[in-house]
């Protein structure tokens, strides 16, 4: 792991000064998996008092390769309905595949999911939901999603 | 009084042309710092600017467009990475060239 400083920089940024109160480092025993809690920033009656868990497992080749992330289901930690985040937790989101940059960090794709929520207004699933969840990879980074749909 | 020097041992610093505050946007250390291979800052670990005016440690930018995702672009603003250098030279080239067309259109004459 060779940005493994900047790994831990931003762990350590992460855990005291984090981007907004709604996101919240609740565990990293190591520097590969985190779990984040995230909340939405704004008053959207979809999301509004509810949490939800985030993981990240940082590979070896991160940040020049992107992050493995995904909502994971937890007593009061619902996977989050969106057009565009399946059941078992897989986000389909561009800089997550395609469109990541190694100037991204944890922290900022904290902020896309939490726009991409706040300013959702579709109580639905993806509408290959079913289909996918059956045969998904368990590491969703080896799913090619077509990021299709960009009004959501 | 008269002062005889015996001895000297001359000191300098350096850093590169960059802002003082500024990181390298992928591994986070400032530019006067190494990437996350190197030991010692300076020539053996440069930096290198873009066109676009965005600068990382050669290093690490590297590594970064090697990798599919990248597909060529500047990890800040996803133009196409180009250096400034090449920029200049594309300009230098397309210079001689247009002096050269008109040498040979005046010489035609």
């Amino acid at each position: 792991m060779s940005y493994q400083r900047r790994i831990m920089k931003e762990l350590e940024r992460l855990k005291t000064a984090p981007p907004n109160s709604h996101i919240t480092l609740v565990e990293a025993n190591d520097l590969e998996t985190w779990q984040i809690d995230l909340e939405v920033n704004n008053d959207n009656p979809l999301y509004t008092g509810k949490t939800f868990r985030l993981q990240f497992i940082i590979g070896p080749n991160y940040p020049v390769e992107s992050p493995q992330v995904q909502f994971m289901p937890l007593p009061a930690r619902p996977i989050p309905i969106h057009p565009h985040i399946y059941s078992n937790g897989h986000i389909c989101l561009d800089i997550l595949g395609d469109e990541w940059t190694p100037v991204q960090t944890v922290a900022s794709v904290c902020i896309s999911l939490q726009s991409m929520l706040g300013s959702n207004d579709r109580d639905e699933r993806p509408p290959d939901d079913e289909r996918y969840i059956k045969h998904a990879p368990k590491n969703p980074k080896q799913t090619r999603f077509v990021y299709h749909d960009d009004t959501v | 009084m008269k002062v005889k020097i015996k001895q000297w041992n001359a000191v300098s610093v350096w850093q590169w042309d960059v802002p003082n505050d500024e990181v390298c946007g992928i591994c986070r250390v400032p530019f006067d710092g190494v990437c996350p291979v190197c030991k010692y800052p300076g020539d053996d670990c440069p930096l290198i600017i873009g066109k676009c005016a965005h600068s990382f440690h050669l290093h690490c930018l590297l590594k970064w467009l090697e990798t599919e995702t990248s597909k060529g672009l500047c990890p800040m603003c996803r133009q196409p990475f180009e250096t400034a250098d090449d920029a200049q030279q594309q300009q230098q080239v397309e210079e001689t060239q247009r002096l050269h067309h008109h040498h040979r259109r005046t010489s035609e004459v």
